[in-house]
């Protein structure tokens, strides 16, 4: 029976390939599910040995329907075997190996129908047509490539030529960059013998201020230490020298939540942790928290001007240091020339200073030699930042022949429902919500992550806009050959995963498509 | 699937909290009944039994119950009450307590129980000194003491089994008439209970409940003397076996949305089955408090160490072993099922006599299903499906959470990303598969939407406080609930899954119900307000209050009306003649007989994976059989090796499905390692090879009404180790079952009951008890088959279970200390009815050292099938035969035979026996 099915199909495989070598071989008579090349390893003349060599059976236990060996080598053509292999020839299209699961289980996994042979009319055989259709499919792709190569040439020369013209620039910057560095050193020259005259002459007016300002410090600390005195005296109800909890208790600024009681925590807060304090502790630890409470009290004092009031909440403190730092950065625009370190207000009082005409003179001289270095030194930094790109720009990897070199910037959008997504080559993918709302960075250039034989058909943007909960997106486009660049699809397989395929004619390969005719390995 | 909220999903993340708002959900004394009355606790019952009244009719007591002031000499009677004591068949009793006049009807929960229980003999044995007592056909005696009120429920050997009403925590709060504000009259005191705060209004939270019935509470107290443990009344997180709750708040039962549930809790989650089974070496009884309303229920175990002795010797008087509970209802009437037992299979018999068995599902639900929220559109779909053929992993089912419907409109689909679901749905049937789309009770408040205004139009939503359509929020946003009270409400649900209403479906199409507590995001505790109206059927005389039920009354109950309105549909929509799989969260007593059930919205970590199991334990005690939990946890990613262990344990419980939150990662098989990929799908393989022993423990469970996942006390009563187990569990009365549910585990301790021998599954290697250390790798699946059992198997596993209909069978015999074993296989179409006809097998299959039969077992009963006999082996044989010969339709065939002598295993090789029609094989030594 085996034999005649194969006498039948031979006629066809003739009229079909006509490939005389092709089809001498595969008359080799073999158990059902067996590959050609594995044909020889069954031999109805003798015993069969499993392929693991664990045993050795009857040739009649060969595809009977039980499984003998553990490595299911005696049921190719049978579902006896969970870990078996059922090969189908499929002529006229692909052949195909199907986990032996897929034998006669009611659906036709071969085009040839021979997997369900128990059931000889459920399968019909398709491999002519699904052959056809795949071999118009490997032409027509065939055929895409050869078109977009040539398209791919002229981006070869764009890209190559957008190199040259970096590198050109390149070298231009770098002349730039010299020159501009000799005027920085002779304008830093020119500012330190200005601000050496400016210093001289403001050294009198800076040491006169300077007492004024101890002066006050003075003032301020006896000031204080009256005050407190006064206070503890005031609080040390038996005039022991000492505040206990139970005098402190029945002081009603110690009430620091006003719930009408001075409690534990309250009285821990202000005794630091003790059960009493003298009254040097007093001065040191209690009143810098006491002071501003009594201010407060008296109406004096806003707690939101209270850099000293340490119990201000934490969203307070981050909000005045914002304040801070923003006011810092006026500064520093508005007034180079003055010591940083100084505080605000008396920055302002030395503004508000007046000099001699003299004194003034050499001042605004040395402002203006400050003026003309940081100039100098901006532009030195501009150039050294171009340098910086274009090196950068230089070193990525545009693909073997420069291909996607003249994409660079190019950016490249696709709309679904609800979203618009960006993609600007080798910067970064976005998203944005059709309804309005934020863009979404879905992940910046990273690299190529093609398969190592075909490294520049994957690009990866990484590092994108975290997900809640989760990684930070990014997005894989997977790069196909086509006449025209653009994005094709847009899916999000997995979360914050993104896909998309981009087609450009910087991906067709002439010579690549060889491959794709070549699978008819048996006929 | 789900969660409250998306936002509030996020404000947890961001705060790094992971776990349940407990601030949602409310405490005993959050609860104005449990907080009047958990301390009720009178030291003499104020009800009274009067013997003049007594009536017995067939198989039922009934008499009046008064309650008399016991301070007031004159015996002044306070109420009066209707009293019912049935006999019923296979060893059960009811009490029921109602006012003897109401001033509105009290409610009676409809849908628990599956129609009238049978009626038993009841006969009066005698009636005197403040006693009668009572005897059914069985033998079972009840001694009802008149005085306080008082039943004792006898054992057939006479001894005390159960008793209602010991602790005089027997209660029926009187409905009362509002009072119009005016000051108290009579000053008698009597008001005062009106005028208690929380009578006639109850806030929680920003929520009113306007109470317009004022108090309506029930209450019992039962004793199981001689108990060790008593079991049951799932749905909680916290272990088989009930612990005492004198610190803390009691288990409580009332269906709730709980956000991220919490482990080792009493609190409320999505289930409510209020049937309790007390069980010691003397015998096992259950209780089955009938009433779906919020429930509350304290227990007392004097046996555990943590109560004081000093205590347990006042309150039991020197019993050693002694379990109280007490249930207390929101509202309702007092109705106590009383189960005699006397072994925990007969319990839970009992139990699903009263409330019915799961139906035998369509085979193919009894395989894997892969379920996440969600499969985004037609195209991942597809990809899902191929990658479990490209990995060669079988899968039975694919499903569609919320996101494919318009909108969250149920009934209807996102044609963008769902254009063609007829398509795909076939493409899944071309292979055998099938699909399963949710649909929530929800309804979406949407012009243009049909359903919407059919609804609104005729009147079919539930009603608010005052009459008008309640609206809460949920997935759609503002939404509305069907009454499926209504019977016209529910036929028209039902309808609405009849395929040309609900175009896409097919039969290949099931069902799950999710949200159905019912969810409402913004109503109190995340559900339905307890003062909406629900339909109650019109009747003279019946107005205001009187007519229709509150929310309170029914709210329990609310998840099972809707699965039956979608079980009619599923069932109409095909002429009845296949058999519809539905999925449920919502779960209460009856659910079994419509809907499968899963423990909700778990967490990816360990302590859920291992809290599976007692959670399905419980659930299948209580009728649900057909129970699991989300493969990988729905919260939070699951590492491979939890993943791993997850599906191992997974492929040994009823319900083995897959399932995962949308904002978390995807997890299906292929995104792990190839080795993790690889372990699922020897997980998945074992389930497959073991589907028939399912198929038919579900077939049994039909006829017997026995749970199919079992805990070890069901089958080693006598053996009190096996009592507290949770841990591990046996399927059927064959396969015992181990999971390993910690991290880097090298070893498992096995308890193995009985005189064994226990086979290792993958070994053979037997195993005698009572505890064995199992080393295990990442790949073992601690299952032992106990010998004396027959298994059967079928080895080649397929894309899908449907494809293994014909595929030919192992039969694996473990052998007890007599050479012998048993089983039994069920085998029909898999999908149809028609197994009510007699088209299906029902085999016994039996081993002995002389012969191994196969004979079908149920009177003119067949099924053409054309599956047949591979394989069989034998483990622990000890004297192998000489030869075997198969007999079959008068034929003869000698058998091959290959004996592993290392093992001790007998392998009969392909004895190719038909297995629609009965065989022998003889041995010969």
């Amino acid at each position: 029976m085996v034999c005649k099915t194969w006498i039948d199909r031979f006629s066809s495989y003739f009229v079909i390939f006509c490939s005389v070598i092709i089809f001498a071989q595969s008359d080799v008579p073999r158990p059902r599910g067996v590959s050609l090349s594995k044909a020889s390893l069954y031999l109805p003349t003798k015993d069969f040995t499993c392929f693991d060599g664990t045993a050795t059976i009857p040739f009649s236990y060969v595809n009977d329907d039980y499984c003998d060996c553990f490595d299911g080598s005696d049921e190719p053509g049978t579902s006896a075997c969970i870990n078996g292999v059922f090969h189908c020839t499929n002529a006229g299209h692909r052949p195909q190996n199907l986990p032996s699961s897929r034998v006669n289980d009611g659906v036709c996994d071969c085009c040839d129908g021979t997997d369900e042979y128990a059931n000889p009319t459920a399968c019909t055989n398709i491999c002519e047509e699904l052959g056809k259709e795949a071999r118009a499919e490997a032409q027509r792709v065939a055929e895409l490539h050869k078109a977009g190569s040539q398209l791919r040439i002229d981006l070869i020369e764009k890209g190559n030529k957008k190199r040259n013209e970096m590198a050109e620039q390149l070298t231009q910057l770098e002349k730039d960059k010299s020159e501009a560095e000799k005027i920085k050193a002779e304008k830093e020259l020119l500012k330190n013998d200005l601000e050496m005259k400016e210093n001289e002459v403001l050294k009198v007016y800076r040491e006169a201020e300077e007492l004024e300002k101890q002066k006050k410090l003075d003032q301020e600390k006896e000031t204080n230490l009256k005050e407190s005195t006064e206070h503890f005296n005031r609080f040390d109800s038996n005039n022991d020298g000492e505040l206990s909890v139970d005098e402190i208790k029945v002081v009603n600024v110690f009430d620091r939540n006003k719930d009408g009681q001075v409690d534990d925590d309250e009285v821990k807060m202000f005794l630091g942790g003790d059960e009493k304090v003298d009254k040097d502790a007093f001065l040191s630890t209690t009143w810098p928290i006491l002071k501003p409470l009594l201010m407060m009290e008296q109406g004096m004092f806003k707690p939101e001007d209270a850099k000293t009031d340490t119990t201000e909440t934490e969203a307070e403190e981050n909000h005045e240091e914002l304040d801070a730092d923003f006011e810092g950065n006026e500064e520093d625009n508005s007034d180079l020339d003055l010591q940083e370190e100084h505080e605000e207000d008396e920055t302002v009082s030395e503004q508000s200073k007046s000099y001699n005409d003299e004194t003034q003179k050499i001042v605004d001289q040395a402002s203006e030699a400050r003026t003309q270095y940081t100039d100098a030194e901006r532009t030195v930094r501009e150039i050294e930042s171009n340098i910086r790109n274009i090196k950068q720009n230089l070193e990525k990897d545009y693909g073997l022949e420069q291909e996607f070199a003249s994409l660079d910037g190019d950016c490249f959008e696709y709309e679904d429902k609800e979203y618009v997504y960006k993609l600007c080559m080798f910067q970064k993918v976005t998203q944005k919500s059709k309804n309005g709302g934020m863009e979404v960075g879905l992940g910046n250039w990273g690299e190529w992550a093609g398969p190592e034989n075909n490294k520049y058909s994957v690009m990866k943007y990484t590092n994108g806009i975290a997900c809640w909960n989760g990684p930070s997106r990014t997005t894989t486009v997977n790069v196909n050959c086509d006449l025209e660049t653009k994005i094709t699809s847009v899916t999000e397989p997995f979360r914050c995963e993104y896909k998309m395929e981009l087609s450009t004619p910087a991906a067709c390969d002439d010579s690549s498509t060889s491959q794709e005719h070549t699978s008819h390995d048996e006929l | 699937m789900k969660v409250w909220a998306l936002v509030l999903v996020a404000a947890f993340v961001i705060i790094g909290i992971s776990a349940v708002d407990k601030n949602k959900f409310k405490t005993c004394s959050q609860s104005g009944f449990c907080k009047r009355l958990r301390p009720f606790k009178p030291e003499k019952s104020q009800y009274s039994l009067n013997l003049d009244s007594i009536l017995v009719h067939g198989n039922v007591l009934s008499a009046e119950v008064v309650t008399i002031d016991a301070a007031d000499e004159k015996r002044t009677v306070l109420w009066k009450y209707a009293f019912k004591l049935s006999a019923l068949a296979d060893g059960t009793f009811r009490v029921e307590l109602d006012e003897a006049d109401p001033l509105y009807p009290r409610y009676r929960t409809q849908l628990a129980l599956d129609g009238e229980p049978k009626a038993d003999g009841l006969k009066l044995i005698s009636k005197d000194d403040g006693k009668v007592i009572l005897v059914n056909t069985q033998g079972h005696k009840v001694i009802i003491t008149s005085e306080p009120l008082k039943l004792e429920f006898l054992d057939l050997n006479g001894e005390v089994a159960v008793v209602l009403n010991e602790n005089s925590q027997l209660l029926v709060e009187p409905l009362r008439a509002r009072r119009e504000k005016v000051e108290d009259e009579d000053g008698d005191g009597a008001n005062q209970l009106d005028d208690e705060e929380g009578t006639w209004s109850e806030t929680f939270q920003s929520h009113h409940d306007s109470k317009p019935r004022g108090n309506e509470a029930v209450s019992l107290d039962v004793v199981f003397p001689d108990a060790d443990h008593v079991y049951g009344i799932p749905e909680h997180t916290d272990g088989l076996a009930l612990k005492t709750t004198t610190s803390g708040d009691p288990y409580r039962l009332y269906n709730l949305d709980v956000f991220e549930y919490i482990l080792d809790s009493r609190m409320a989650i999505y289930g409510s089955v209020p049937v309790m089974y007390a069980h010691g070496p003397k015998r096992t009884v259950g209780v089955f408090w009938h009433n779906s309303a919020e429930t509350w229920i304290d227990v007392v175990n004097y046996g555990e160490g943590n109560v004081v002795s000093s205590l347990v010797n006042l309150v039991t008087g020197g019993q050693k072993k002694r379990v109280d509970a007490r249930f207390l209802s929101e509202s309702g009437i007092v109705d106590m099922f009383v189960l005699m037992g006397s072994t925990p299979g007969d319990a839970f018999r009992q139990y699903t006599a009263l409330t019915g068995t799961t139906p035998l599902p369509p085979k193919f639900s009894l395989g894997y299903h892969q379920c996440r929220w969600n499969y985004m559109d037609e195209a991942d779909v597809r990809s899902v499906d191929e990658n479990f053929d490209v990995h060669d992993i079988p899968m039975d089912s694919i499903w569609l959470d919320i996101e494919y419907t318009n909108k969250k409109m149920y009934f209807t689909w996102d044609v963008v990303k769902f254009p063609r679901p007829a398509e795909m749905v076939a493409n899944l049937t071309a292979k055998g598969r099938k699909m399963v789309v949710i649909v929530d009770p929800h309804i979406k408040r949407e012009p243009g939407y049909f359903l919407h205004e059919d609804a609104t139009e005729l009147g079919y939503y539930v009603k608010d406080r005052d009459g008008k359509d309640y609206e809460g929020w949920c997935w759609p946003g503002s939404s509305s609930y069907p009454d499926f009270f209504n019977p016209v409400v529910s036929r028209y649900y039902s309808d609405r899954y009849r395929f040309e209403n609900f175009p896409g479906t097919s039969k290949d199409v099931h069902l799950w119900n999710d949200m159905n507590e019912p969810s409402v995001f913004n109503g109190p505790e995340v559900t339905m307000p307890k003062d909406c109206r629900h339909y109650k059927p019109p009747q003279d005389g019946l107005e205001g209050l009187a007519a229709y039920w509150e929310h309170r009354h029914v709210h329990n109950e609310y998840g099972l009306w809707n699965l039956r309105a979608t079980n009619t549909g599923l069932l109409d929509r095909a002429d009845g003649v296949y058999r519809p799989f539905l999925l449920t969260r919502a779960v209460f007593a009856g659910t079994q007989r419509y809907s499968a059930v899963w423990t909700g919205d778990n967490t990816a970590e360990w302590s859920f994976l291992a809290a599976s199991v007692p959670m399905c334990l419980s659930l299948a005690i209580a009728g649900n059989s057909f129970c699991g939990s989300d493969v990988g946890g729905f919260f939070k990613y699951p590492e491979a090796e939890l993943m791993t262990r997850w599906y191992q344990a997974a492929a040994f419980q009823p319900f083995f499905r897959a399932h995962s939150h949308i904002e978390t990662k995807r997890r299906e098989p292929w995104l792990y390692p190839a080795a993790t990929t690889a372990l699922i799908r020897d997980a998945n393989r074992k389930r497959y090879a073991l589907l028939d022993f399912w198929y038919t423990l579900f077939y049994e469970h039909t006829v017997d009404g026995l749970p199919v996942m079992r805990p070890l006390f069901q089958h080693y009563p006598d053996e009190p180790a096996t009592y507290p187990i949770d841990d591990q569990y046996l399927l059927g009365d064959a396969l015992l079952v181990k999971p390993v549910t910690t991290a880097g585990a090298s070893s498992v301790e096995v308890y193995l009951p009985g005189d064994g021998p226990w086979y290792d599954v993958d070994t053979y290697v037997p195993h005698k008890g009572p505890r064995i250390t199992q080393p295990v790798t990442i790949s073992k699946i601690p299952v032992y088959q106990r010998g004396g059992t027959i298994v059967p198997r079928r080895e080649r596993v397929r894309r899908s279970s449907a494809l293994m209909a014909d595929d030919p069978f192992t039969l694996v015999v473990a052998l007890d200390a007599n050479n012998s074993a048993r089983g039994s296989l069920y085998i029909d179409d898999g999908e149809t009815y028609e197994y009510k006809n007699n088209k299906y097998i029902y085999a016994k299959i039996e081993f002995g050292p002389d012969e191994m039969t196969y004979t079908l077992a149920s009177e003119g009963a067949q099924y053409p099938t054309g599956a047949w006999l591979e394989r069989v082996v034998v483990a622990g044989i000890r004297a192998a035969p000489r030869s075997a010969r198969l007999q079959q339709d008068g034929r003869q065939t000698a058998l091959q035979m290959t004996l592993h002598k290392g093992n001790d295993v007998l392998v009969l090789r392909k004895p190719a026996a038909s297995m629609a029609r009965p065989w022998t094989i003889t041995f010969a030594y």
